[in-house]
């Protein structure tokens, strides 16, 4: 067979795909991916990142599960807090190549761990938590599972959107009766149903780790961060409370069902004041509503976006004036001399970035549904 | 109706595999010609066409006085001839896919890849009987089943994984990376839970009318044009009208009673009469009870013809065809001499799907020799069928869906709602 072959429909498609593209530096390396900067050739100014899907060695049945995932849904999903697939090609050495839109800022991880560098207020956790919630709407809206959802995999545009990323564990609902696998989420993310091994779980998965990204935005440090599955029930168990029959029938058929002896009742919404206050009465009301132990007490996407939270003050903060990460020169000087409580700022007013810091904030989120 | 019609024209599905009967006939036959062009062009380019093994016996009966000149071409296929044999291969992956007990919604999936797959390339090109077990394959994962390649080519008493694997990149790119496949199952639930609520619905009624729906939802609209030509939600209607008309009116009815005044055109018909129509069906008139009333039962009369359409598609295809699309005097009639001509006339260079993944990657390592740089970046040079791309029009190349993406890359968005798009 003659080797320069020519090309078929196609094949020339997709040549005129790849060429749209002109692929740079290397921006980073996950599990499955490398990812390239990359600019349209038509205009240099339009970024793009290019994860090019890596040939896993030991992954032997052809395409790799994640990036059927992703490929699947985010060629589907079109929402401005959902990372979007602009194209798709395939390299010579058939490689899938997924480009992106370029997401240059980060992710929420990062803000949330520079402690010393980067301070933020309660109206930034609610801008923050609004567009991850209506992202998670909109998957379940459409009968998608993230089933992976945690601050590294929540990157931000350079306008400050949050865009929910990686949807590669994702699945769609599964009709009533089939099963799905247990092992998802990352552990200190993981709701207790998956944990205790459960085979049917919905939507309320995702959002316990929802809940646990609110939690973990307040305090600046993961809420409960378990070395082990069963470290992570007693965590559960201890902060949240003891599932049990009473609080969540049918729990102790669950195939892994095991808990610490000592019942620790579930704590009322009082007893994470403390900790969690900065948010308000209101918004404790709703995390607490996210870490329901019963999936089916927990509060669906659609109920939380319905949430008194978001209408109450202080405004969620323009995205345009949310705090962003460090390294980037002056951004951070404003903030610099506010105090802390509890991992956040007692005024959000000025805490952001010098361009728009004191810009009004006429929003009114949770309005215009 | 009228959400999941707005959701729907968002899909993949919507976006690139939905064309009228007219688009589609046309495309099929573009892709028929177009690989007549390059089989024939091939073919003649091989070295040794006059001693080549798929005309043995010409060269033996008809000794050529002017020498080895003039290489005879094989007769092609015509697109018709293509499409019935992709008919019946589509009967032989639903076979295939039940033997192997894979469930409905893998084996509608596996169906539709097949047969958009074939939309754009010749059936002389890949080979179907092929091609159709790679979909069954790429079937279970797009549905978020992942088997070992080994187990499942055991299921088929194959073991030859390489074969599979080699087509599955090319499925997948034949497909345009969209891989979302969306059915009416989802849509055949719902209905029937609506019809359940209603007060006075007999329950025997109802169960016999959804066992017969569900039986032509795993086969009629698979194996004709119908996913190409119809929403789900409309070939749902018309599969449970074949099953118990008065159930499927009556849920129409039960519909178009709440749709006052429409929000959004719920006679969302994105094929029937061409990709580009919906914007044009859009109700004007939005003031007024009576209005509301003329458009309500306007749409109801088009949904209607619709359904009655793609009624009329499915009918052609029920289930009881199963038996046809195996019976030997039926195969023996009509489809072994597809067949045989089929095998005289393939692509040299595209047949043999293990050969040419090693060809593409050969190719590929030549090409990038040093890793650092990028092999993807550097042009085409030698590229001599430019003109295939010419030969394919507007459907293919999704203009739509480019100037859309674009608009999204450059403008960001801009939306003063921090929540984007309305609830
Ligand atoms: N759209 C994007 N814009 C800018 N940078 C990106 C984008 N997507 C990914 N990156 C960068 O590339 C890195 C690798 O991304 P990728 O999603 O492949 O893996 P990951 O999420 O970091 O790890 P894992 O695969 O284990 O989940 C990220 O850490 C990030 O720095
Ligand atoms: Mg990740």
């Amino acid at each position: 067979m003659a080797v320069t072959m020519t090309l078929d429909p196609i094949e020339q498609l997709n040549e005129d795909e790849k060429r749209k593209y002109i692929k740079g530096k290397k921006l980073g390396e996950g599990t499955y991916a490398n990812v390239y900067l990359g600019h349209s050739r038509q205009d240099p100014s339009q970024l793009v990142a290019i994860k090019k899907i890596k040939v896993q060695q030991q992954y032997q049945d052809g395409m790799a599960p994640d990036a059927v995932r992703e490929l699947k849904y985010l060629r589907e999903l079109h929402h401005p807090n959902i990372i979007s697939l602009l194209s798709v090609f395939s390299s010579k050495d058939q490689n899938l190549n997924l480009v992106l839109e370029y997401l240059p800022l980060g992710d929420l991880e990062m803000l949330i761990r520079d402690v010393d560098r980067v301070r933020y207020g309660a109206g930034d956790i609610k801008a923050w938590m609004g567009m991850l919630t209506r992202a998670v709407w909109f998957c379940h809206d459409n009968f998608v599972l993230h089933r992976d959802i945690k601050p590294n995999n929540l990157l931000i545009a350079a306008d400050g959107e949050v865009k929910l990323a990686d949807f590669g564990l994702a699945r769609s609902f599964a009709d009533p009766g089939r099963r799905m696998t247990a092992n998802v989420i990352t552990r200190w993310y993981r709701p207790p149903e998956l944990l205790f091994g459960a085979r049917h779980y919905g939507g309320a998965a995702d959002i316990w780790s929802v809940g646990m990204v609110f939690a973990e935005l307040i305090i600046r440090a993961p809420f409960l961060a378990g070395n082990t599955e069963v470290e992570q029930i007693s965590l559960i168990c201890k902060h949240i409370g003891t599932p049990t029959e009473d609080n969540w029938p049918g729990v102790t058929r669950l195939r892994e069902y095991t808990v610490p002896s000592e019942v620790v009742p579930v704590w009322g919404k009082e007893a994470y004041m403390g900790r969690f206050g900065a948010v308000g009465a209101d918004g404790v009301d709703l995390l607490v509503r996210t870490v329901a132990l019963d999936p089916k007490k927990r509060i669906t996407a659609r109920e939380m976006l319905e949430h008194r939270w978001w209408r109450t003050d202080p405004k969620p903060t323009r995205k345009e004036d949310l705090p962003r990460k460090s390294g980037g020169g002056a951004e951070e000087k404003m903030g610099a001399d506010l105090k802390r409580r509890n991992g956040i700022l007692e005024d959000e007013a000025n805490n952001s970035n010098s361009r728009g810091a004191k810009v009004a904030r006429k929003l009114d989120f949770g309005q215009g549904k | 109706m009228a959400t999941e019609d707005a959701r729907y024209r968002q899909t993949s599905q919507y976006e690139l595999w939905s064309f009228s009967p007219t688009q589609l006939a046309d495309m099929r036959e573009k892709t028929n010609a177009a690989a007549r062009a390059r089989i024939a062009e091939r073919l003649s380019s091989l070295p040794a066409l006059s001693n080549n093994t798929s005309t043995p016996a010409s060269s033996v009966n008809t000794p050529d006085p002017d020498g080895a000149s003039a290489p005879a071409l094989p007769e092609f296929l015509t697109a018709a001839e293509e499409a019935q044999l992709v008919t019946f291969f589509t009967s032989e992956l639903l076979r295939a896919g039940d033997h192997a007990e894979m469930t409905d919604e893998i084996k509608a999936t596996a169906a539709a890849f097949f047969r958009r797959f074939y939309v754009t390339n010749s059936i002389m090109t890949y080979p179907p009987q092929e091609m159709l077990i790679v979909a069954l394959f790429f079937g279970c994962k797009a549905e978020g089943s992942f088997v070992s390649i080994s187990d499942f080519v055991k299921t088929f008493g194959k073991d030859n994984p390489e074969e599979v694997l080699a087509g599955e990149f090319l499925l997948c790119q034949g497909l345009r990376f969209a891989i979302d496949v969306k059915h009416p199952f989802r849509a055949l639930r719902g209905a029937l839970m609506e019809l359940a609520a209603l007060p006075d619905v007999d329950r025997a009624r109802l169960g016999a009318a959804e066992t017969r729906a569900r039986e032509i939802l795993r086969f009629s609209p698979l194996i004709t044009d119908a996913y190409f030509h119809y929403t789900p939600s409309q070939i749902m209607l018309a599969a449970l009208s074949l099953a118990d008309r008065g159930l499927a009116e009556r849920l129409i009815t039960e519909t178009f009673h709440h749709v006052t005044p429409p929000p959004d055109s719920g006679a969302d018909t994105p094929s029937a009469s061409g990709t580009d129509a919906p914007s044009s069906k859009k109700p004007t008139a939005r003031s007024g009870e009576d209005k509301a009333q003329i458009i309500g039962c306007h749409l109801r009369d088009k949904v209607l013809g619709t359904i009655e359409a793609c009624r009329d598609m499915l009918a052609k295809e029920l289930p009881e065809r199963r038996e046809h699309w195996t019976n030997k005097a039926v195969i023996k009639a009509q489809i072994t001499p597809l067949r045989k001509k089929l095998n005289k006339c393939r692509d040299p260079e595209r047949w043999n799907l293990v050969e040419l993944q090693r060809a593409r990657r050969q190719q590929a390592a030549k090409k990038a020799d040093s890793e650092d740089g990028d092999p993807d970046d550097r042009g085409e040079a030698g590229n001599s069928l430019q003109s295939d791309a010419a030969v394919f029009g507007d459907p293919l190349t999704a203009s739509a869906r480019d100037t859309k993406r674009r608009k999204v890359l450059s403008n960001g968005k801009g939306l003063d709602d921090p929540f984007g798009g309305p609830l």
